[in-house]
């Protein structure tokens, strides 16, 4: 093979290479220039993030095509959560402006892990080989067991790192015998070369390999995308890491997780295989096994969710409960619904932490639900936008989570699984309680102490203003988005020779 | 020629003890061995196939693999080492202020 054979192709990982660069950057910058200022640094990254972003938008329509060797695809699915978890990056650096202060962080840093991070997001997403899956995981929970241990001198935020680094190697570990028993019975990594392997009958052994090696894939999936039995990690190290770091890890990594977990999911178990050929077997059972897995999900989440006292724990049962959902998606295999529902749930959750970073205050002192009894028309800056974001984590109609939820079932509907609509249908009946309990909270209860007005810094305002009118827009104008979803090539279990 | 089974079995044996090790050993320094000794079944594995199949990529992975691997155990070390300084324990079961 000539150097013409391995594919080089800057452009197509443009948004990898210009992110990766500014946090090495960030990094000399430090080591020549130093400074304390978080500006600086802030200003870098934002303007790092943006470049990024316009050059995964000018590929936006390109043909789809892979690059280096195949290892890395560029297609419509690809840019566009390239882009849902670039601007997930950008929402997490206005949350953190504060907090740096506050807690006196040494800012770049903190900046280029964030950085490194939404490097291994993006790749993530345009992964179309099994070992750049891995990478692309890797390179994500690398930088955010840092993220998540980042107040230092707090044993909750130590003991976040640590139950997140320990599940998190773990479950690599399974996600990476998954990998190897699939290149076991397949030969090859290559996502598409292994739907090609499966569209023909395979050997007894080669049979079993896939099977065991499909079933660690879900295990290593499912703790990525928090789904149950495999989230025992999420509510405490949501609870236990920094506010900002809860509100960017519940957002980018799980975006990135699903669209890995998507790309794979399509390409090995959902295309449409010959009828004798060893996929056609498999296909069935995964299927299954991941509408189990989302039925579970949801249910767990949500029930667990109303015992809850503490809002970061809730909002991670929450999150958990919204994976359930994202999973019918995966199950019904259309990938517009849950690109869309990331988008939704990306704003609202990162406005709903914002708020709730900013009532935590310092060292997160102020975390539990009652202690936003009265907060009602004390603040109405704050507690207006959390109603609207908590109304619209329960999806209701106006606000973006109604759009994305009904665009799920409806697609699982048509799909077929209507056994699962009518579970979730359920789901988010008993969600409508606890999301509102708060917001009855806040506006029908006498606060117990009086606890003195925070102050809205602007970065905070701005995140909040841009969450608002963007959970307002996907919920009464969303013509425009599903415009472009739709115009975007559907298929990703389409072959590429 | 050895065959490729014993190769196989001998990495799923050691992917088993390490997960184990992980689940029932109550000191992080043990439960960093145990991952440690899941990564490298693996890449035994990897290698099995790699080199029965006449195929590279297997092992190109394994080359990552050992990257990720040290990276991780770096990491990993950097958080028992913050663990320790804050309670004067390895022991996973004094890490217990975020209830389960």
């Amino acid at each position: 093979m000539g150097i013409e054979g391995l594919g080089i192709n800057y452009s197509a990982i443009l948004p990898e290479i210009i992110l990766a660069l500014t946090g090495v950057a960030l990094m000399l910058m430090e080591a020549f220039w130093p400074s304390r200022s978080k500006r600086r640094a802030g200003l870098v990254t934002l303007a790092g993030l943006g470049i990024a972003l316009m050059a995964t938008l000018q590929l936006w329509g390109a043909p789809r095509q892979t690059a280096y060797a195949g290892m890395v695809i560029i297609d419509d699915f690809r840019l566009l959560f390239t882009a849902i978890v670039i601007i997930a990056s950008v929402l997490a650096v206005f949350l953190s402006w504060n907090f740096l202060e506050e807690e006196r962080i040494q800012p770049t840093a903190y900046f280029a892990l964030l950085l490194f991070c939404a490097v291994g997001m993006a790749l993530l997403t345009s992964s179309h080989d099994l070992i750049m899956v891995f990478l692309g995981i890797e390179t994500v929970t690398i930088s955010t067991y840092v993220l998540a241990g980042y107040r230092r001198n707090d044993l909750r935020s130590t003991e976040a790192a640590l139950k997140y680094f320990i599940l998190g190697a773990f479950s690599s570990a399974f996600l990476l015998y998954g990998i190897a028993l699939v290149y076991g019975a397949t030969h090859t990594t290559n996502l598409s070369a292994i739907q090609a392997a499966l569209n023909q009958p395979l050997g007894e052994a080669e049979r079993a390999l896939m099977m065991v090696g499909a079933a660690m894939l879900l295990i290593g999936f499912g703790f990525k995308v928090t789904a149950v039995p495999f989230h025992v990690w999420t509510p405490d190290v949501y609870e236990g890491a920094p506010t900002p770091v809860t509100a960017f890890l519940s957002v980018g990594p799980k975006a990135a997780g699903f669209a890995a977990f998507l790309r794979v999911s399509s390409l090995i178990f959902g295309a449409d295989f010959d009828l004798a050929s060893a996929g056609r077997a498999l296909q069935s059972d995964w299927i299954s096994a991941l509408a189990v897995m989302a039925i579970l999900t949801m249910t767990f989440g949500n029930l667990i969710a109303i015992a809850q006292t503490n809002i970061k724990r809730m909002l991670a049962y929450s999150s958990i409960a919204h994976a359930g959902y994202v999973l019918m998606g995966i199950v019904a295999r259309d990938w517009q619904a849950v690109a869309f529902y990331m988008i939704a749930y990306t704003v609202m959750n990162i406005g709903a932490f914002a708020v709730v970073a900013l009532i935590a205050r310092r060292g997160d002192e102020h975390v539990l639900i009652e202690d936003y009894s009265g907060l009602g028309f004390r603040q109405p800056t704050l507690s207006f936008p959390l109603t609207v974001f908590l109304i619209s984590l329960t999806g209701i109609p106006g606000t973006a989570g109604f759009v994305g939820k009904f665009w799920l079932f409806k697609s699982a509907w048509e799909a077929g699984f209507s056994m699962l609509v009518i579970i979730a249908v359920i789901n988010t009946v008993i969600s409508a309680y606890y999301y509102l309990y708060v917001v009855i909270v806040m506006f029908f209860r006498e606060a117990k102490r009086e606890i003195e007005p925070v102050p809205l810094p602007g970065a905070f305002g701005f995140t909040l203003a841009v969450t608002v009118l963007g959970t307002f827009y996907l919920g009464l104008l969303p013509t425009r988005v599903f415009y472009y979803l739709n115009q975007a090539q559907t298929a990703i279990a389409h072959l590429i020779h | 020629m050895v065959p490729m089974s014993w190769y196989l079995a001998l990495g799923a044996v050691l992917f088993t003890i390490g997960a184990v090790s992980v689940i029932v050993k109550r000191d992080i320094l043990s439960m960093l061995l145990a991952i440690e000794l899941m990564l490298n079944s693996v890449n035994l594995t990897l290698v099995t196939f790699s080199s029965y199949f006449r195929e590279l990529s297997g092992q190109i992975l394994v080359f990552f693999v050992m990257v990720v691997a040290a990276a991780e155990a770096g990491v990993g070390l950097a958080i028992v080492v913050l663990l320790f300084r804050n309670r004067q324990t390895v022991d996973v079961d004094q890490a217990s202020m975020l209830k389960l």
